[in-house]
């Protein structure tokens, strides 16, 4: 019988491209996990985050990163948080659950993203064409995190530096909003 | 149009999906002696007035809520919003 060895791969097949100092790279390795709040179990949610990362539970439409700096953690609803984090196997949700003593609902999403980071002068001129978001600098500062849309495609968008994104949409349609990406960023070149 | 989302601030309408009437909230009593009856208005029979106008909008491209929004439909002036939920648990729901 023929042994088969699966090799993760990642929706673009690790992206990365250069536009004028500007570059547009996808994560290979970001495990992403959907936690939802229990009803009223929001303090105790808060305390594990607390303990766990280092963290309080964020308000909405901001990020915050855990004491490590290795996880970061997304509102964008009053019941569910997003963590982020750097992780190469795929017990994301399990590794999550376990360090929240299971005080939330954890689901394994991070086979439904293609995660993005664009970042340099063209990121912002380039982003403002096609998102439904204020992307000023004093409107949307570091760490604010959106759920919005780009041209049709459903998106995240994470503020993580002065001219840095971190962009996120559904890996189905991964070169759809990809293209959309490349586009807009050859349009302001 | 922007719509003043009461979490999340001024969005642009096209992160919303539009679904109507919010007395769609009312769900009729399946158990009621005229529940078919009530059925019948509650998907069938809809006012179409000419100003003030309470209507259900979801956040679909946005945090996934359910929204009560109350515009005008002669100016398309929003006066209220609020999370569906809210207004159902004022409601005893």
């Amino acid at each position: 019988m023929p042994e088969y060895i699966l090799t993760a791969e990642p929706p673009l097949g690790g992206y990365e491209r250069h536009f004028e100092g500007t570059s547009l790279r996808e994560h290979r390795e970001l495990a992403i996990v959907a936690v939802s709040i229990p009803l009223g179990k929001d303090t105790a949610v808060s305390a594990a985050l607390g303990e766990a990362y280092g963290a309080t539970l964020p308000d909405h439409g901001v990020s915050v990163v855990s004491e490590d700096g290795a996880t970061r953690i997304l509102r964008f609803t009053a019941d569910q948080i997003f963590l982020l984090f750097t992780h190469a196997k795929p017990d994301a949700a399990q590794v999550v659950s376990e360090r929240l003593n299971g005080t939330g609902y954890t689901v394994d999403q991070t086979d439904n993203w293609v995660s993005l980071s664009l970042s340099g002068s063209l990121a912002r001129p380039a982003l403002e064409r096609i998102c439904a978001v204020n992307l000023r600098k004093d409107a949307f500062a570091i760490g604010r995190a959106e759920r919005t849309v780009m041209e049709h495609l459903g998106a995240i968008i994470i503020r993580t530096g002065d001219d840095g994104f971190l962009l996120m949409s559904g890996s189905s349609s991964a070169e759809s909003f990809l293209h959309a990406l490349e586009t807009s960023v050859k349009y302001v070149s | 149009m922007i719509i003043n989302h009461p979490l999340l601030g001024p969005r642009d309408s096209s992160e919303f999906y539009h679904l109507g009437d919010a007395t769609l909230i009312n769900r009729p009593d399946p158990d009621a002696a005229d529940a078919a009856e009530q059925f019948y208005e509650y998907v069938y029979i809809r006012d179409d007035p000419a100003g003030e106008y309470r209507e259900l909008w979801y956040h679909e491209q946005g945090d996934r809520s359910w929204l009560v929004v109350t515009r005008n439909t002669l100016t398309h002036e929003i006066s209220s919003v609020e999370l569906a939920r809210d207004v159902a648990r004022r409601q005893g729901k």
